[in-house]
């Protein structure tokens, strides 16, 4: 069975959508685009070849009947189009952030559970290599229990993205209640939610923010805070989340701190890597880490070579591998592969970072 | 009488800006983005202190914006373009961009007194990879038949212009529409990838001895600035490329002689053939890895080797105001300038 899916919003991301269902026919195919702007579903269902693109987004529930909607709108809409296509029959996947804020992400998880749809949401670093092989260690025991996760997100405002919000007083992430951090740190916040026992909701956390770069507009750019510090406290494990525009290289890691060992987990460099310890006496106990720390590099920079000579080391493999599994959910019924408890842990986590935030602004002034 | 410029803080615009400066009784507006460079236009109204010329802050986001800066304006000069970046931005802010730019002039102009549009486009619209080795690329070779098979740059100013043509046929909007070759000059990139690429550090050529269709950016402003006060132009196209070209071995060695020693390796047409074969073989055999820089669809585009007239042009009256040889002085020395800084 090939499920029928459409697409709703078609900037950036919605090319990353079609590429990777287009290489799981047996799987998905999409069927149709949708844009609120003609001229931009037409170019995305002109360059994939897709048969049906238009700007009525109920038309073509109607008309092409789609099993799973994927929503790739700016983040006021998710609500709205997701209702809609859960009322429509369609099973929902939502890019990040899951909606504006986490009374509307409730309603919507309800909302499809009563219509026993399957939500997912586009947090496609959990399922990276790396971050596969690090929960492969984990089920391992290797790394014991976990004490503290650090999930470092860095960005960079000179990116075509930066350049376009910052290009642009209208933009609509300016408009979001958390701003720049409302479009980017679910991925700070989805890779430590899992660590947290079953019985904790969202764990209370402090958060810090502030703007670094100069002035240059003379409006509301010029106060979208770019540097944010968080710390969450977890009954058993606890988290540091840093989301920075300035730090350089712009890095993408989670660090997990366990009983046993400690996991660095590089997302740029796709790298798993056990942080080494001395293991003999005195000098030579100093010397040795550093060549054994080399080595594990060397190692997991093998697989890398292995990966990408095999062809799987492709830019979007946790989309991909997101997609299947998802897909896979819908056709056997089974539970989704982002459980619907983590997302709204991250929904609730980010309310709270921006009241605090909204908070230390008004402090401020 | 009027004009707006959009795109004008650009490398094409600012050149145009002077074009249109230079001639008597200028009425200039300029469409500028908030926070963009304006030093070069601000640079040019102090030398012209008795020319107009407004410094409009706006944009082409929608059709209301655009509304504000086309009332009142006779004709249009349309150089913005997106010139890089994801496929999605470089349609939104060329071809959206430029729907709201033609839904504004509907809304504020009446039928019959439309301001005329000039349209920079690009000769990457046509479709020469069918065309045999050497073939001549005037206006009426046909427009480029698999969009879908080009880089997305090209496939976003075909989109645009298609798109101008038909606010041109369907709503009486009256439309010239220039497609300028290679613009160079200080300030300029270096190489077209017409010449070649670099991977790098080494400088791929590609191009052979194919002719370089070249145009200053004085000459190419020079020709947009008269294809939008001649009556004439209206509904042509004009290719906008100089006189005395180069080919690209000649610019290579002129640029190395010039500006720096760069490694390169010359790949011959058949061999580039040969390459792109694989290439795109690799891309489609490991599910796009690694892009499909090369497909034997754009190495026929690119690299094949096309001849070029701008006699259409010339027979309007243009004539090219800085020869090749005066204008690669110039831009090698920039080049050279900014090497060295």
């Amino acid at each position: 069975m090939s499920l029928k899916v459409a697409i709703v919003g078609c900037g950036k991301i919605a090319d990353g959508h079609v590429e990777e269902i287009q290489k799981m026919p047996e799987l998905a195919r999409v069927v149709a685009v949708c844009d609120l702007e003609p001229l931009m579903a037409e170019q995305l269902a002109a360059r994939y070849g897709i048969a049906r693109h238009g700007d009525d987004f109920g038309r073509l529930l109607a008309e092409e009947k789609p099993d799973v909607v994927h929503i790739t709108t700016p983040p006021a809409s998710h609500l709205p189009l997701a209702l809609k296509a859960i009322e429509a029959g369609c099973h929902v996947y939502v890019e990040k952030p899951f909606t504006l804020q986490h009374a509307d992400s409730k309603r919507l998880i309800e909302r499809a559970e009563a219509a026993n749809k399957k939500v997912s949401i586009g947090y496609t670093y959990l399922f990276d290599p790396p971050a596969l092989e690090m929960r492969e260690l984990l089920r391992q025991g290797a790394l014991g229990e976990v004490v503290h996760v650090e999930s470092f997100f860095g960005y960079n405002l000179d990116g075509a993205f930066g350049k376009a919000i910052l290009g642009d007083p209208n933009h609509w992430v300016l408009g979001l209640p958390g701003q720049l951090f409302h479009n980017n740190i679910d991925h700070m916040l989805n890779k430590v939610v899992e660590f947290f026992g079953d019985d904790e909701e969202a764990p209370p956390l402090a958060a810090f923010g502030s703007v670094r770069r100069a002035g240059r507009f003379g409006d509301a750019r010029d106060k979208m805070m770019d540097e944010l510090r968080v710390v969450v406290r977890g009954r058993r494990t606890t988290a540091y989340g840093t989301f920075s525009s300035h730090i350089r290289p712009a890095a993408h890691f989670v660090r997990v701190y366990g009983t046993k060992n400690t996991a660095h987990v590089d997302y740029v460099m796709r790298t798993v890597t056990l942080d080494a310890a001395p293991t003999l006496p005195s000098a030579i106990g100093r010397l040795v880490p550093a060549f054994a720390q080399a080595g594990r590099f060397a190692k997991a920079g093998g697989k890398n070579v292995v990966r990408f000579a095999k062809s799987e080391f492709h830019f979007f493999s946790g989309l991909n591998y997101l997609f299947r599994a998802y897909y896979r959910s819908i056709v056997d019924d089974a539970p989704p592969p982002i459980a619907h408890r983590d997302i709204l842990r991250v929904s609730a986590m980010l309310d709270e970072i921006f009241r605090q935030l909204d908070e230390q602004r008004g402090g401020l002034s | 009488m009027t004009a707006l410029v959009t795109g004008s803080t650009g490398f094409l615009g600012t050149a145009l800006v002077e074009r249109l400066l230079a001639r008597d009784g200028a009425d200039l507006r300029c469409l500028v983005r908030q926070g963009s460079d304006r030093s070069r236009l601000d640079a040019l109204a102090a030398k012209h202190p008795k020319a107009k010329l407004e410094r409009f802050v706006g944009s082409l986001a929608s059709a209301d914006a655009a509304a504000k800066a086309v009332e009142g304006v006779d004709v249009i000069y349309h150089v913005a373009a997106a010139m890089g970046g994801a496929p999605a931005d470089l349609f939104l802010n060329t071809v959206v961009s430029t729907k709201h730019l033609f839904d504004a002039v509907l809304r504020t102009s009446r039928p019959g007194a439309r301001p005329r549009v000039v349209l920079v486009s690009s000769f990457g619209v046509y479709g020469v990879a069918d065309l045999p080795r050497g073939a001549l690329v005037d206006e009426s070779t046909p427009l480029e038949p698999h969009p879908e098979r080009r880089d997305p740059y090209s496939q976003a100013k075909l989109r645009q212009e298609k798109l101008c043509w038909a606010y041109h046929e369907r709503d009486g909007v009256p439309l010239v529409v220039a497609r300028p070759g290679v613009i160079y000059g200080p300030r300029g990139s270096a190489f077209s990838g017409r010449v070649g690429l670099n991977l790098f550090g080494l400088f791929l050529h590609l191009g052979g001895d194919n002719p370089l269709p070249l145009t200053y950016v004085e000459n190419c402003a020079e020709a947009v600035a008269l294809v939008g006060e001649r009556p004439e132009a209206v509904g042509q196209a004009y290719n906008v490329v100089d006189d005395d070209l180069v080919d690209c071995r000649r610019y290579l060695r002129l640029y190395k002689q010039n500006v720096k020693r760069v490694p390169s390796v010359s790949l011959p047409y058949p061999l580039t053939v040969a390459v792109s074969h694989a290439v795109e073989r690799y891309h489609r055999f490991s599910q796009g890895q690694l892009p499909a820089i090369f497909t034997p669809y754009k190495t026929a585009t690119s690299w094949k080797g096309n001849r070029f007239t701008n006699a259409k042009l010339k027979a309007l009256g243009w004539r090219q105001l800085v020869p090749t040889d005066e204008g690669l002085r110039r831009t090698f020395d920039y080049l050279k300038a900014q090497t060295a800084a």
